[in-house]
């Protein structure tokens, strides 16, 4: 949709010329850079893990990026946000309808145009896999689905309560790394993400982006294994801590960011180094085609549209070949992807043939039998051996 | 006396069989009064499918009989019901025989008394005559067979009734005289539980005693007879421990069996003492109440059986007797057992001074043990403490029973050498007290 959007209004100015090889150098170099991304639509799935009014600051990060994501263009209809608690309307929020993110109630995020998909107890581990592999019933409404395609970029961003290789939710369940790998799999699998870049502010946040295996996946983290990632600040008039560190200096950063920005994805794995952070953020880039540094912030955080304003005819045919080379790159990238022989399967359904009786040694029965005989007939008598020989 | 025990063991069979055809049979065996983890059929039946998957019973805490049970069910575990019926016949045959037996002997002793003229004057209604003394067999089996507790054991399926088969058939060959027989039936109950061991010293002085040889420690002929008794009868222990290695080619059923019963590690609640305890107890001090609570069974044999030793069956009730109460997992099938031998002592009953309290403990206990689980367990308004108050009161009631029969008992006695009417030295009138 984009993509024709933007081939429209290209070929629209393009009855403007303007002479100049350069510009038209300068403008095919831009408009090349219009489909290296590869992608025509931005999603987010943000999800707020943990309930209870001291768990005030995750339902505050996940508020703020859901701000800035908003701010830079993703609509409403292509987020979705999982909260688990309603901090806003919390009995114990002394300003009611607001959630601070900086301490002095400098900023709010809540304010009144956020559109809560899953609330409270409908933020579950079977609703969040369903949200990103897309196994929903027939009677889900579009506002809790995630309708992604192939050439969509997702933006994942959890928070909460995690450790070593899982992410508490709710209090009662947790998702493990290796069920998210999973399901990013699938995602792939079913063509579900162009690109997926994949935030999580937990303790040892690291863990949960380690098995990953499917391609086109960057993760961030707050901290690495073994490390808890800290909260920032408390506002002592609401009593609680308002945001953690490392959500706090990434709301900060993309302040900064506007939709025509040119901020690329090195300068966010620099947002909250240890001096701020305390944790060590982390990233994983290996599963991604393109370098870091080529990929912009607005890839994921916002949806831009691509438009060039230019005089000049511009000759299309050369990034459409790039764009085509870069595909089957990817395609083949595909095949060598398979599902992480986790379970030994073959051990799982062999079973071992069922011994039809046990009898028991004849050694055993012969043994038995003799002494029983021998003191019968030394109580008795050995008279009765000769009614037997 | 044939046709009555006869008419006796057939109504016993049809109560069994009666039972065994209603709903009662599915509810009984999972009461925890009637089966323990020792004795349950329900394991029975699981040690015998593991081994036939393939796997030694022995592993995990399911199965704690004994290898020899293993082989008996293997062939006959489709007609457990008859096997059951058929070893609480054998028990009340086995005690029928050994008491008739028994009542010759004392009745012979009695004789001999009277003609050398041992007996004061003035007490000889407490002499014993054969017209009281003749229906006290059968009234044995009948207070073994139609006894409630042996009939739910019954129906339960559990192994306690062969257990009791194999210790009546011990006393019925002590008292026949056989020490063979008698040493291999003690190793075998020796060898399915531990506890039978304590019998070991009445049964040789019974059989010293019938044997006319006096328990004087200076004589040889004395050393002679134990000698060969322990020898019989550690022998036929060895050789049951051997051919149970021979049945599973391991040595798992040593610390299955014996094992679990010395150190208790399974403490689901039963009539006993041991679970509420060490269910409390903290693992420091384990070991050492494990200790305790194992010497109590243990070591009320040799002050009795020195007390005791012209009596020996007595002292053999009252050790079955000890051994049902302070065992680690007792159920009412081990209580059925010593209650049978009550009617043999009817002639103690004007010296008896706590028949009512202790009858009447023992019918409100038996009747609150279903009450007061079914409020822990299923209605949630008791706790464990109420079910252990009355398992409590069920071991007193026990341990008063007990302790009443042996004051009467030694009371007749002292009463035989001393007289009826006993007098202080100043001619008031006075009475025995058990210090």
């Amino acid at each position: 949709m984009a993509s024709c959007c933007s081939l429209k209004v290209l070929t629209l100015f393009s009855l403007f010329i303007v002479p100049g090889a350069v510009e038209s150098n300068n403008i095919e170099a831009k408009a090349g850079q219009f489909f290296s991304s590869g992608h025509t639509n931005n999603w987010a799935v943000l999800v707020c893990t943990s309930r209870f009014w001291f768990n005030y600051r995750h339902v505050a990060n996940t508020l703020s990026v859901y701000r800035s994501v908003k701010r830079l263009g993703i609509p409403d209809s292509h987020i979705v946000l999982m909260l688990a608690d309603d901090m806003a309307c919390n009995h114990r929020n002394p300003k009611p309808a607001t959630v601070f993110s900086h301490k002095n109630m400098e900023l709010n995020v809540y304010g009144d145009d956020v559109e809560v998909d899953y609330r409270g107890y409908e933020v579950t581990v079977e609703n969040f896999l369903r949200v990103l592999t897309g196994r929903l019933p027939p009677s889900t409404p579009r506002s809790k689905r995630l309708l992604s395609d192939d050439h969509s970029n997702i933006l994942i961003y959890l928070t909460g309560h995690g450790g070593n290789g899982f992410l508490k939710f709710q209090d009662s369940e947790e998702i493990s790394n290796v069920e998210l790998a999973d399901a990013f799999e699938q995602m792939w699998t079913k063509r579900r993400y162009n690109e997926l870049l994949f935030i999580i502010d937990t303790c040892q946040g690291a863990s949960m982006y380690e098995r990953f295996y499917s391609p086109n996946l960057m993760a961030l983290a707050s901290s690495q294994v073994g490390e808890d990632s800290l909260s920032h600040q408390p506002d002592l008039a609401i009593g609680v801590h308002l945001m953690d560190r490392y959500t706090f200096y990434l709301l900060e950063f993309l302040e900064d960011i506007h939709p025509a920005s040119t901020a690329n994805m090195n300068d966010l794995f620099k947002v909250c180094p240890k001096s701020q952070c305390v944790s060590t953020p982390g990233h994983r880039t290996d599963l991604f085609l393109r370098d870091p540094g080529n990929v912009l912030i607005t890839d994921f955080f916002g949806s831009v549209r691509k438009v060039e304003i230019t005089m000049e005819t511009i000759n299309l045919t050369a990034p459409m070949v790039h764009l085509a080379v870069e595909r089957p790159v990817s395609e083949l990238k595909t095949e060598s992807q398979s599902y992480v022989d986790q379970l030994p399967v073959a051990e799982i359904i062999h079973q071992k043939p069922k011994q039809r009786d046990w009898h028991p040694p004849d050694g055993f029965i012969l043994g038995l039998w003799t002494l029983i005989l021998l003191v019968f007939f030394k109580t008795y008598g050995a008279k009765h051996l000769k009614h037997i020989f | 006396m044939a046709a009555p025990l006869t008419l006796l063991l057939i109504v016993a069979v049809t109560i069994r069989a009666v039972l065994f055809r209603s709903s009662l049979a599915e509810l009984i065996p999972e009461r925890v009064e009637v089966v323990s983890p020792l004795n349950a059929w329900k394991r029975v039946v699981e040690g015998l499918a593991l081994l036939d998957l393939g796997v030694s019973p022995y592993a995990g805490d399911v199965f704690h009989e004994t290898p020899l049970i293993i082989y008996f069910f293997h062939f006959v575990s489709d007609y457990a019901e008859i096997v059951f019926m058929m070893a609480d016949a054998l028990t009340a045959v086995a005690l029928y025989l050994a008491v008739k037996d028994y009542n010759k002997t004392v009745f012979r002793k009695q004789k001999y008394a009277l003609e050398a003229e041992r007996y004061p004057l003035d007490c000889l209604e407490l002499i014993r005559t054969p017209k009281e003394m003749y229906y006290i067999p059968l009234k044995v089996a009948m207070f073994y067979l139609l006894n409630p507790f042996t009939i739910l054991s019954c129906v339960a399926k559990s192994t306690c009734g062969l257990n009791n088969a194999v210790i009546a058939l011990f006393i019925l060959c002590t008292v026949k005289g056989s020490s063979l027989m008698s040493a291999i039936f003690l190793a075998l109950a020796t060898y399915q539980s531990i506890y039978p061991l304590t019998l070991f010293a009445p049964a040789l002085l019974y059989l010293l005693q019938r044997l006319y040889i006096p328990v004087n420690w200076q004589r040889s002929s004395f050393w002679l007879f134990t000698t060969q008794y322990t020898f019989m009868y550690l022998g036929s222990l060895c050789v049951m421990v051997c051919l149970s290695f021979f049945l599973l080619s391991s040595w798992d059923f040593l610390s299955s069996v014996y094992g679990f019963i010395l150190s208790v590690p399974d403490l689901t609640p039963n009539i006993g003492l041991f679970w509420y305890f060490f269910a409390e107890m903290f693992e420091h001090f384990r070991l050492f109440f494990i200790c305790v609570f194992q010497i109590n069974v243990f070591f009320y044999t040799i002050p009795l059986s020195i007390k005791l030793k012209e009596h020996p069956i007595f002292l053999i009730f009252m050790q079955i007797a000890i051994i049902s109460i302070f065992k680690s997992y007792p159920t009412v099938g081990d209580i059925a057992l010593y209650m049978a031998f009550l009617p043999a002592w009817n002639h103690l009953y004007r010296f008896l001074r706590n028949i009512f309290l202790v009858s009447v403990v023992l019918l409100a206990c038996s009747t609150l043990f279903p009450v007061l689980w079914h409020l822990w367990i299923y209605a949630g308004s008791a706790n464990s403490n109420f079910y252990y108050a009355i398992t409590l009161l069920f071991n007193v009631a026990q341990i008063l029973l007990v302790s009443d029969y042996f004051y009467a008992y030694l009371r007749r006695e002292h009463h035989l050498t001393h007289g009826l009417y006993l007098k202080r030295k100043d001619g008031s009138e006075a009475t025995l007290v058990l210090k």
